[in-house]
């Protein structure tokens, strides 16, 4: 018999080899390696337990869309929207943030009361507030009408509501319509209706699912928009209310100036003569705003609404301050309400309002924000720690109430940004809130909505308790529907400072989950908008 | 010997199949009873019980899974029968209110997310259409654990994603993006 060589072995093993291919075992170890790395130690998995579906609102921004959260042992797990009212991406991903590495958790808060106190006698004292509307921002008006020299300063839109079911061409300078500016489900269920023209030196991704992208020079939006009011003043011989400059502005010189050609810029305000125009501003531009009233879309596609109710009490607060009417140097201490953040002010407008050696004071998750200019960054709650109502979206016709109920609880140091401003300035305690739902239920207008049922109640027929525990789990008011005008300030703008936030500014801002990120890059789920 | 490299080379080819199909399940995987010998013939059988008798949906929609000790208890303080297996249960664990840790056989991976509410109710499935016929077993087969990923085996019978895609397909629910089973 023939001895066993190294050629054999070779070959029974390149056998043995071509085998196992035609075998389950190669790929179900792959398979099974794979399964087995996703429960190496130090990989964060949800405990099992009991599974529970909450309700909330999402705070990331404005548009406070309604949330069902899968809980297991009261440890949110997942995020999702209601039917017909999907979350975005970074609403996906909310309950992630409160385990960002990069947040702040830790504050001077001694300190800086110390600090604030010693100075807030002889020095004015200013709360920027990053979204008014609020429970909180009512707080902040009433502490600062409480305190000798207080200004309330807000990043507050000259747009007061939008019907986007009246708007059939939608001109935008630089919004992000389909990047965090509206509701996503409203915005998705009435793109269908409208055209939308994007305005923007960069290709964002608005630009890219725009109907038409005009990529014009950057900083030559306000020619473009006395260029439109040009063509539409000759053409159809209205616009007695728009500055005098705008004869100036020929379709010539705009495309000049903008780099469009000149054939695009009558067509486009030709496309918005007819009705249904509204037009918008990554900031407000006035020039750009009161093309709205030149196209008579106030009162059409811009709506006015009516205010959510608050106690009488609180009327005397003090007014809303645009920044450019401070007078320069003379802010001594400056209290940021970074939080929640839905449009901001760049730091060169603030700057200059500011006294020498000036107290900044931001109450923010991150430093990536004013933090960078601030004293004192003091922690805040996040989404979905955070107790705060949402003001109504920009795109709601109706005014509305709803909470955003913490899913987790918030650090030990976390500060709460409306209380301490309240104690500071004296305001007795109170909670703010709940006073504000009564004073809604007592006014009797409205339904109460509850997403667990689907159901909406009169809230006449609702007792103050029932309607304080219904929004605590997941409710909303909404307002009856009864149109009021629009006020006269409607698209004069309040601030030109004010700079409306994308998805990829807050990004940029302060921690957001990597998989929120990844989703909002990667997943169709925007691109469905 | 002529073809004598042939016959090496298909020899470890067979002797590859063989372990490969024969020998690598029996490998892979463990097996273990379950602690407690249930017969889901004699409920759902001459017990004239369904299975949301015990496998229950909550109010919210949410599925409860395998009951726990004090829903088996509500029917089996005393014993109901004259079987070893209840005498069994009743003293190891309804008496001492141990619960019983029973292993889940279609426990998924945790990244996985199935709704029972949206297939039972809204969709009308049967249980059968994915647990097959266990609710009609005498006895519970051994639970088979993989030993390098830890999940059960049965995860790989009708339960995999390649099933969930083809099920949905086949019902005309397209659209199906990451987020709607992986949370």
């Amino acid at each position: 018999m023939r001895k066993t060589t190294r050629r054999d072995i070779f070959k029974f093993a390149a056998g043995s080899a071509a085998g196992l291919v035609f075998t389950p075992a190669p790929w179900r170890l792959i398979t099974d390696t794979a399964l087995w790395s996703e429960n190496w130690p130090g990989i964060p998995r949800p405990a099992r337990g009991q599974t529970r579906t909450r309700f909330t609102h999402c705070a990331l921004c404005s548009a406070g869309c309604a949330v069902r959260a899968r809980c297991v042992n009261d440890q949110p797990v997942s995020l999702s929207g209601l039917a017909g009212s999907p979350l975005c991406a970074f609403g996906l991903a909310g309950h992630q943030l409160p385990y960002h590495t990069g947040r702040v958790k830790t504050g001077a808060i001694e300190e800086a009361l110390a600090a604030i106190a010693q100075r807030r006698s002889h020095d004015a004292v200013a709360v920027l507030d990053l979204r008014p509307g609020r429970t909180a921002s009512w707080t902040y008006r009433r502490a600062m009408a409480a305190l000798p020299r207080g200004f309330y300063l807000a990043a507050q839109s000259a747009i007061p509501a939008v019907n986007l079911d009246q708007v059939r061409t939608l001109l935008s300078f630089g919004a992000p319509v389909l990047d965090g500016w509206g509701t996503p489900s409203t915005v998705l269920a009435a793109r269908s209706h409208f055209r939308l023209i994007q305005a923007e030196p960069l290709e964002s991704h608005t630009a890219m699912l725009a109907d038409l992208w005009l990529p014009l020079r950057k900083g030559s939006e306000q020619a473009l928009a006395l260029g439109i009011a040009h063509v539409l003043m000759q053409e159809q011989n209205a616009g007695a209310s728009f500055p005098a400059e705008a004869t100036a502005y020929s379709p010539a010189r705009t495309a000049q100036l903008t780099g469009l050609p000149e054939a695009q810029i009558v067509s486009v305000a030709r496309e918005l003569a007819p009705g249904g125009a509204l037009v918008l501003a990554s900031q407000e531009w006035p020039e750009i705003l009161q093309l709205n009233r030149l196209l008579g879309s106030v009162a059409h596609t811009i709506v006015g609404r009516r205010e959510t109710p608050v106690p009488a009490s609180w009327k005397k607060a003090a007014p809303v301050t645009a920044i450019e009417a401070v007078p320069d140097g003379s802010i001594g201490v400056l209290l940021i309400d970074e939080s929640v953040c839905d449009g901001y002010l760049p730091w060169n407008a603030i700057e200059p309002k500011l006294a020498p050696a000036p107290l900044v004071v931001t109450f923010a998750s991150s430093r990536a924000g004013y933090g960078r200019y601030a004293r004192f960054t003091l922690p805040t709650a996040v989404y979905p720690e955070m107790t705060d109502d949402i003001p109504p979206a920009l795109d709601s016709a109706a005014a509305t109430f709803r909470l955003a109920t913490p899913l987790v609880a918030a650090p030990a140091g976390a500060v709460e940004p409306a209380r301490f401003i309240a104690q500071l300035a004296g305001l007795p305690p109170a909670d703010a809130l709940r006073e504000r739902t009564d004073a809604i239920q007592s006014s009797g207008r409205g339904v109460l909505r509850t997403y667990a049922d689907g159901k909406s109640i009169p809230v006449k027929g609702v007792k103050p308790d029932d309607f304080w525990k219904v929004l605590n789990e997941g409710g909303c008011w909404v307002d009856a529907p009864d149109p009021v005008e629009p006020p006269a300030s409607a698209c004069q703008s309040s601030s030109a400072a004010v700079v409306a936030m994308t998805w990829e500014m807050r990004l940029a801002r302060g921690p957001m989950s990597p998989l929120l990120s990844k989703l909002y890059e990667e997943s169709n789920l925007r691109v469905r908008l | 010997m002529k073809h004598r490299s042939t016959y090496v080379f298909l020899s470890g080819v067979l002797i590859a199949l063989g372990a490969g199909w024969a020998g690598f399940p029996y490998a892979i995987y463990e097996s273990r009873p379950q602690p407690v010998d249930f017969s889901h013939k004699v409920h759902t059988g001459a017990g004239g019980m369904k299975c949301d008798d015990c496998h229950q949906l909550r109010p919210d929609g949410t599925f409860a899974g395998i009951p726990r000790l004090e829903k088996c208890a509500g029917c089996h303080a005393a014993a109901m029968g004259s079987t070893a297996e209840e005498k069994q249960f009743i003293d190891g664990y309804v008496t001492p209110k141990r619960e019983v840790a029973w292993s889940v056989y279609a426990r998924q991976p945790g990244n996985v997310y199935f709704p029972h509410g949206a297939h039972v109710k809204q969709a009308g499935l049967s249980c059968e259409r994915c647990h097959g016929k266990h609710g009609q077993t005498e006895t519970l087969r051994p639970y088979q654990e993989d030993r390098i990923s830890g999940y059960s085996r049965d995860i790989w019978r009708g339960l995999t994603m390649g099933d969930c895609v083809a099920c949905h397909e086949q019902h005309g629910i397209g659209q199906q993006g990451c987020l709607d089973c992986h949370k």
